[in-house]
């Protein structure tokens, strides 16, 4: 009877072998002993010993072929002898498996989600470093969002998700009925609402408008723009610009350069001039000081930082006080805003409402019309310190300043 | 094993019995008038004012210890101090006979033996070699503080470079032999063939067997002394390093020049005391240690005890011994008794000795008893002798005064340069070879069988047609790990190879196999299982100026190499103040399948000591790549390898693993999957389980991990990760250790610190669990699974909806876990 000669197992981990050579052909005659075929695996080297005697019948694979672990790879046996009972056979019937463990069934957790965790009131907000960071930078309040990470945990994506919705200011109504929410005014809106009373009661406020030909302004700025995106340091806005102009026309006016303390009024020499910045928390107005000593480059820079600071709220608060600006200017233009009566920052005398740019039909010059950009200008003064007429006379000079604007970008 | 030795049963099973020859015990009795033929005046007066030298030395450390005071010098020694007063005689015999080439190793009471073999060293060099020396060291800085003002020959000067050098070292300045970071303990002086001393009592019985080896492999003069102390015979890594000293195969399979024992000289400086205990009478049992000798070899390692009171007995036998280890019939066991009358250190009280035993020693002092017979024998006069004190005592005082003196003998200056010692703590060199040479090979690279069928394989995991290849035929981790070796073998002359069953088998993970058709025994050969000698014995051929490949197999095995791998490799860079280098690479296996004691990843306890370079490489292109690197490199390092994915193809590197030679900077992690919602860190071959739980990240939940695969664990690069992180806002790491006190957790806190601000979860670590290791059947519940990285993220870091969880990865269960310490 024929006999199969199976590939061995040569270690648990071992699943196939190469057949490195043949030392004998079809047809040779085989003793028990004899080496049949050396194969390997990827660890080391054998040889498959015969342990049957007879002729060998069949090879079932050649030198180089990889054979899987206990299957025939050869047929002993008497010449002539039918070998078809082992064509396509395999005696992985004795093969024995390794118990595959990651079938078994695995118990189940009851899995514990933070998706359904609510927060209790007066609990200890739980927020992320990096879901804080990106609402401080999207403007967003957190308090009111339902974290959606572990144990309700405030992540990232809540942040963008209220950004997006625009539903974060208000969280959803938590008892039936209520129409409004009731929240207690922060520290700075009741120092602003005291300033803003203070103001309007205690002096006398009353404003100018005019426009100035904004063309020359629009140029700089173009030119400015261009300047910047090649690398230029700052990027000097038409606010820098107009800043700039009214820091001129101060140094021409000095009684409006001023501080009215009760019965006497100070005359600055330099010009402190204040700056209003919209923030997260309200209204700033931070100052730099000696402006009348920058160049129209450093002011815009230094604009910018103490406006910058203000955001961060990291400014100097010695130079937030109404003290430390000799003037100011706010401008409402990039709202739109055409007409406004800004309101003086005492104990200054005045302030300079700046507004929007608005094209306006102009006289070209023989009787040809045309629209040409204007920018408002709204001068609020102290009557108490300043008359009509120097008051008007000081507008123009901002106006001519601006219209004349020249500096080297 | 080697197949050409068959140990034949009817030989091996035939009665017979052990005879054991004779040990002689303090046989020399010749007096000085019979040795005057062999002696000039000149010499035995050396062989005094060297003593005289080492004495003056000890006492003024002891004063100094003990009183803050020398001759009216003040100063306050805060380190230690274990002198020697008392053996004066052994050291300086031991050093009489030794030449240049001669290396000598110590232990902590070593100050004598650096003294007596640098006065040794100073007496043979000549004049211009040993202005050389001195100028040549640290730029001569020691030189010109000694040269200052000296009248006299250069031997007088390098006497006082000696002594300011070794003195300087021990009060831990500049100036100092190894810059003041090696002390007290730790001084050595290589110029002259001292090597370090080691404050691991028995440290040196292996390393010095290294050194040895390197001798021997690389064909260069001189013997080499193992000085240790009695009580150091109960320590495991000297009985190691003698086992491996006496490896038959020295004589029966290293062939040609490289045939014999290994030229070492186990020294045992006995001082009768192992600190307090009494190792004859109390500690030990083999009543007089030379009797060690004869367990060990047929040739009872030479053994002899000798009177290490007598300086001429301690030369008689050291030239005796010297010889037989030039005739490579080493190595050699001597017995040197001697008595430390000196306490253990100065704050010994002597509670273990009585008055009497002291006072009786005291009575034999060498010292005394040597100017006694010089005298008597009218080799000097009195005066001459007196005389030689005196002088010795002016020039310790000068020395004290320089080595003291802030200005002249700074110590090193971290505040002016805060880095110095960080800027010794590596090499960080880059060499093709450690000497120029040919490299001994037995036949041409590309005839090697392995390279050969290496040629044949599929270098990618998938095929050009893209199918999968099969395992056997595609290129394996271990086969990039044998390509980087196999080159560096055909490169560097000093690289040697060892390990168990390194030679042969072809190592146990099969990373080997073909070395043995390539290499004779002298560049590969198997060591005894003896894990701290094969360590061990790697530090001192590294120091000694070779490049050692060494495997311990196992993981689970760095507890039997402790001392080697936590306190040696690591620490003698830096503790030699950059004079040595350790071009050593250590293999180590982390296993699997064979439970409790075979397959624990201990990576972070090799993380944690300074001095070690860290590697874990989990993919054939990086295995290569780092082992170029580690072997090119002239640091420690400690390559980890996973049995887990020896067979792994390469999965990543587009275009396979590169036929040529190339290096992966160690410290550098690397990304091996590009995503954005995730970052995901792993450690070893828990890479291919962070690529699973990424699939399923991405099938099932639609989020994109990043997959960094750390590579090294130190150094460490942390940008790549922080910048991950900082896109991604979340961290998982994993690996194979168990969770607690992994390295893993080291990483976590790291990254917390670098990126706090841009995490949008705590960084999280899924380890293997705090248990012993289980069968296999059980692995999965053991080490870390795709699905417990799911659940962690699941229930730490972001909740994945629908998820449903398969382990406990709660807060709650990990407050659990770590109250009962599991």
């Amino acid at each position: 009877m024929a006999n199969p000669v199976i590939m061995p197992r040569q270690g648990q981990s071992v699943e196939s072998c190469i057949i490195s050579s043949w030392f004998k052909n079809e047809g040779d005659e085989i003793q028990k002993g004899d080496i049949l075929f050396s194969h390997e695996t990827d660890k080391a080297a054998f040889e498959c010993e015969s342990e049957f005697a007879g002729i060998l019948l069949k090879r079932l694979y050649q030198e180089g072929d990889e054979v899987p672990v206990l299957k025939i790879v050869a047929i002993i046996g008497t010449p002539g002898e039918s070998i078809d009972q082992f064509s396509d056979e395999s005696v992985d019937s004795t093969h024995e498996g390794i118990v595959s463990v990651e079938s078994k069934e695995v118990e189940d957790f009851t899995a514990i989600t933070g998706l359904t965790v609510a927060r209790l009131e007066g609990e200890k907000i739980r927020i992320t470093p990096r879901a804080r960071n990106r609402a401080k930078e999207l403007g967003i309040s957190f308090e009111g969002i339902q974290g959606s990470g572990p144990e309700g945990r405030i992540i990232e994506q809540d942040i963008i998700l209220a950004g997006k919705s625009d539903s974060f200011a208000t969280p959803p109504a938590s008892s039936v009925g209520e129409e409004f929410e009731i929240r207690k005014l922060s520290n700075m809106r009741k120092i602003i609402a005291a300033k803003m009373k203070e103001s309007l009661q205690n002096s006398a406020q009353l404003t100018h408008h005019t426009s100035a030909d904004a063309r020359r302004l629009l140029e700089l700025r173009k030119k400015a723009k261009e300047s910047f995106e090649k690398g230029a340091s700052e990027n000097i806005t038409i606010n820098d610009m107009v800043c700039f102009a009214v820091i001129r026309a101060l140094k021409k006016h000095p009684m409006v350069n001023c501080h009215l303390l009760g019965d006497t009024i100070s005359i600055f020499h330099k010009v402190h001039l204040g700056l209003a910045v919209d923030t997260d928390r309200g209204l700033m107005v931070p100052t730099v000081k000696n402006a009348d000593d920058l160049s129209i480059q450093r002011l815009a820079a230094q604009l910018k930082a103490v406006a910058d600071n203000c955001k961060k709220g990291n400014i100097n608060p010695e130079l937030l006080a109404s003290e430390a600006a000799t003037f100011s200017v706010s401008n409402l233009g990039s709202y739109g805003v055409e007409l406004f009566t800004p309101v003086i920052n005492l104990p200054q005398v005045a302030i300079l409402g700046v507004n929007t740019i608005i094209n306006r039909p102009t006289d070209l010059g023989n009787g040809v019309f045309g629209f040409v950009p204007f920018i408002g200008l709204s001068l609020t003064y102290d009557h108490r310190a300043i008359d009509g007429a120097p008051a008007s006379a000081f507008l123009r000079e901002i106006r001519l300043e601006i219209e004349n604007l020249d500096f080297t970008i | 094993m080697p197949r050409i030795q068959n140990i034949d049963p009817a030989k091996v099973r035939k009665p017979s019995q052990i005879t054991f020859g004779n040990i002689p015990v303090n046989q020399y009795n010749k007096t000085i008038s019979q040795e005057q033929n062999n002696y000039s005046t000149d010499d035995f007066v050396r062989i005094y004012r060297d003593m005289v030298i080492i004495r003056e030395f000890e006492v003024m450390l002891n004063k100094i210890k003990t009183t803050n005071e020398y001759f009216g010098i003040k100063y306050n020694h805060p380190g230690p101090a274990h002198l020697s007063i008392g053996q004066e005689a052994s050291a300086v015999g031991m050093a009489y006979n030794l030449s240049i080439e001669d290396y000598i190793f110590g232990s902590h009471r070593s100050h004598g033996e650096i003294l007596a073999k640098g006065l040794s060293a100073i007496h043979q060099l000549d004049d211009t070699a040993l202005m050389n020396i001195m100028k040549n060291f640290f730029s001569g800085s020691a030189l010109k503080v000694v040269e200052n003002g000296h009248q006299g020959s250069v031997k007088e000067l390098g006497i006082k470079f000696l002594l300011y050098g070794t003195l300087a070292e021990i009060f831990a300045r500049e100036n100092g032999f190894n810059k003041g970071l090696g002390g007290s303990m730790h001084a050595f002086f290589t110029p002259f063939g001292v090597y370090p001393n080691n404050a691991i009592v028995g440290g040196s019985g292996d390393i010095s067997v290294g050194a040895a080896l390197y001798k021997k492999v690389n064909r260069k003069q001189g013997i080499v002394v193992c000085n240790i102390g009695d009580a150091s015979m109960g320590c495991g890594p000297v009985w190691e390093g003698i086992s491996f000293a006496t490896m038959d195969q020295f004589r029966t399979l290293w062939k040609g020049e490289y045939k014999g024992g290994l030229p070492i000289l186990f020294n045992f400086m006995n001082n009768q005391y192992g600190m307090g205990g009494q190792t004859c009478g109390e500690t030990m049992g083999y009543d007089i240690l030379a009797r060690i000798g004869a367990g060990v070899n047929p040739e009872m390692m030479h053994a002899e005890r000798i009177d290490g009171y007598n300086p001429l007995a301690v030369i008689d036998a050291f030239r005796r011994k010297k010889k037989i280890l030039e005739d490579r019939k080493g190595p050699v066991l001597l017995d040197t008794l001697t008595y430390r009358i000196s306490g253990h250190s100065p704050s010994d009280a002597s509670s273990y000795r009585s008055k009497e035993e002291v006072e009786a020693w005291e009575r034999a002092d060498s010292i005394l008893t040597f100017r006694d017979q010089l005298i008597e024998a009218k080799v000097a006069t009195p005066e001459q002798l007196d005389s030689i004190t005196a002088n010795t005592i002016a020039e310790i005082k000068q020395t004290l005064t320089l080595t003291i003196d802030e200005k002249v003998s700074p110590l090193l200056n971290l505040v002016k340069s805060p880095e110095t010692i960080s800027a010794m703590m590596f090499s960080n060199q880059s060499a093709d070879r450690m000497e120029e040479g040919k490299c001994e090979v037995l036949i041409p690279m590309d005839e090697n069988p392995r390279v050969k069928q290496i040629k044949t394989k599929e270098r990618f995991h998938r095929g050009k047609d893209g199918k999968a290849v099969s395992k056997l035929k595609q290129y394996q981790l271990r086969d990039g790990i044998f390509e980087a070796i196999m080159d560096r073998f055909y490169k560097d002359p000093t690289l040697v190879a060892y390990g168990e069953e390194n030679r042969d088998w072809g190592g146990a993970f099969a990373v080997y196999k073909g070395l043995t058709e390539a290499l004779p025994y002298n560049r590969l050969f198997n060591s005894p299982i003896s894990e701290g000698a094969i360590v061990g014995t790697a530090v001192g051929y590294g120091m000694c100026g070779g490049r050692a490949l060494v495997e311990i197999m196992y993981s689970d095995f760095l507890g039997r190499c402790g001392d080697e791998v936590f306190n040696q490799l690591p620490k003698w860079q830096a503790m030699s103040g950059n004079v040595i280098k350790m071009p050593v690479v250590v293999r180590v296996s982390v296993g699997s399948k064979y439970g409790a004691q075979h397959s624990q990843d201990w990576s972070a306890l090799v993380g944690h000591i300074p001095g070690l370079k860290v590697v874990f490489p989990a993919t054939p292109y990086d295995a290569k790549g780092l082992m170029n690197a580690a072997l090119q490199g002239t640091d420690p390092v400690i390559f980890f390898e996973s049995q887990r994915i020896y067979d792994i193809g390469e999965m990543f590197h587009e275009g396979g693993v590169p036929e040529g030679y190339y290096e992966i900077p160690i410290g550098e992690p690397d990304i091996k999957r590009e995503g954005n919602d995730l970052t995901i860190l792993s450690i070893g071959s828990t890479l291919y389980t962070a690529v699973k739980a990424a699939d399923i990240l991405k099938e099932k939940y639609y989020l994109t991990a990043e997959i960094i695969d750390a590579r090294s664990l130190s150094p460490f690069n942390y940008e790549l990760v922080i910048e991950s992180v900082k896109k991604t806002g979340k961290i998982i790491l994993t690996s194979d250790a168990s969770t607690r006190g992994s390295f893993l957790k080291e990483m976590a806190q790291t990254i917390t610190e670098l990126a706090f601000d841009y995490l949008d979860a705590p960084p999280v670590v899924v380890g293997s669990r705090n248990w012993i290791v289980p069968a296999y059947e059980l692995e999965n519940y053991f080490f870390p699974q795709p699905d417990w990285l799911l659940d962690a993220i699941h229930e730490r870091i972001i909740p994945l909806k629908g998820h449903r969880v398969t382990s406990n990865a709660t807060p709650n269960e990990q407050i659990r876990r770590n109250k009962y310490g599991v």
